[in-house]
């Protein structure tokens, strides 16, 4: 008996990791939040403790309104250009 | 001749073995699948006239394609007959569209399933079922066109349970959930004219849904005491959000309805300004968040938007509301949106014909 596979192959892709900064001290932080509960919170909370122990700076927030959704169009531009390093999320 | 292009497995030459095979592979959803041989493929390609490689939907994060092809196999495998194939088709090319978000939506803990109805006279042509259970079990167009639905998100997109498919509880739809729009004694214009297809076409409509919610009402007898009970349904606090809903009257709920000379957009208006929760109860059991309030209370908010009120959804056009079912009993049914925050919004499709192409 001979039958199909039901599954597809994933184009092939090349994935970059920024390079990682020499030190956190001084820096600036990006935060991302995702629309869902408590995420501004919970990432302001987490950035005191990068701006407590390595005296970096918190950036005004950016937001999406869609979690499961990219970020909209220049957000990540913007804070690439804006921020040393982004901190996202939150999940459920 | 077989696709020199596309996978094939040679097995051995038995029923159950090459089930279990299915299995082994990982390409189920729990339940036996037919194995897809190669000629029960061809056959069900021969119903749609783009080429086999022919990309219906990609999906958004990992760039996975569903080809025509893989269609066709994942729709053998549900069960499908051949001519149901231009609604699997057509289905997928409304969950492409980026505000249906089938990614989110199937990923999400919230375990949403895609709703899938079939509106117009393919629903008859291929036998579909919009009568006495309506929702299942027993049709095999229903079944098995949900269940392909479901499939492909599994085998083509990797919305594998548990990996990329994060659902709490998942629930019973996430197996197959189709249904044909009744259009027998139905006195509403059908959904396929309401969205605005030219006569003769048939569409497909599909709704990342929440859990199925019946609405039983055997001693109302007014549109509003009928619509009442559907709207208080659609505001409870286990689901009332800004996301859409879909309504399916049941016949009797609409000819009380109908009869009464309520329109479609006579009942949308009532149960959108029905359907709400005070700030206060909101706020008690820790479901209020300024973000949304302000998002449906904002200076274009709909005309019935009351202060002080949250409201399902942000204007009446949300509540997709339709027939469906058999002809005795007071029972309806509520499906809320997947989405709190309108992640995803319902989307639909001309089946087998292309009306904007260009």
């Amino acid at each position: 008996m001979r039958i199909y596979d039901p599954t597809a192959s994933g184009p092939q892709k090349t994935l970059y990791r920024a390079p990682a900064i020499a030190s956190l001290e001084g820096r600036t932080i990006g935060v991302l939040e995702n629309g869902k509960l408590n995420a501004p919170e919970m990432l302001r909370e987490l950035a005191a403790l990068f701006e407590a122990r390595h005296g970096c700076t918190l950036h005004p927030l950016y937001s999406k309104s869609n979690a499961s959704a990219p970020a909209p169009d220049g957000v990540l531009a913007k804070a690439a250009a804006e921020v040393d390093f982004l901190i996202t999320g939150l999940g459920d | 001749m077989p696709l020199d292009s596309h996978r094939i497995h040679d097995i051995p030459d038995d029923l159950l073995a090459a089930i279990d095979y299915c299995y082994e592979q990982g390409w189920t959803d729990g339940l036996p699948v037919i194995p897809p041989v190669i000629d029960r493929v061809e056959a069900t390609l021969a119903y749609e006239g783009r080429p086999p490689e022919a990309v219906i939907a990609t999906h958004p994060a990992t760039g996975l394609q569903l080809t025509v092809h893989a269609a066709a196999v994942n729709a053998v495998m549900a069960g499908c007959l051949p001519e149901y194939f231009p609604v699997l088709v057509a289905a997928f090319e409304a969950m492409d569209k980026p505000d249906f978000n089938f990614h989110g939506s199937t990923a999400s803990t919230g375990g949403s399933a895609p709703l899938v109805i079939v509106s117009g006279p393919v629903a008859d042509d291929i036998g579909m079922n919009a009568d006495v259970n309506l929702f299942g079990p027993g049709n095999r167009a229903n079944a098995t066109i949900g269940r392909a639905t479901r499939l492909i998100l599994r085998n083509v997109f990797q919305m594998i349970p548990g990996i990329s498919d994060k659902s709490t509880q998942g629930q019973p739809a996430k197996y197959s959930f189709c249904i044909a729009e009744r259009a027998r004694g139905n006195p509403w214009p059908l959904l396929c004219q309401a969205q605005g297809y030219p006569e003769g076409v048939s569409s497909v409509t599909v709704f990342a849904s929440g859990g199925f919610c019946n609405v039983e009402n055997h001693g109302g007898n007014t549109p509003e005491q009928v619509l009442g009970s559907v709207a208080d349904a659609m505001a409870n606090y286990g689901c009332i959000t800004l996301g859409q809903s879909v309504v399916i009257l049941a016949p009797e709920h609409m000819h009380i309805v109908a009869d009464a000379g309520w329109s479609r957009a006579d009942a949308q208006s009532f149960l959108f300004a029905q359907a709400k929760r005070s700030v206060e109860g909101m706020r008690g059991v820790g479901k209020y968040r300024d973000v949304e309030y302000n998002k449906q209370h904002e200076s274009d908010a709909h005309p019935r938007v009351e202060a002080d009120q949250f409201h399902r959804g942000l204007c009446p056009e949300d509540i997709l509301i339709t027939m469906g079912g058999g002809d005795a009993g007071g029972h309806s049914c509520f499906l809320p949106s997947w989405s709190r925050g309108r992640s995803s919004l319902m989307q639909h499709k001309p089946i087998g014909v292309c009306i904007d192409c260009g």
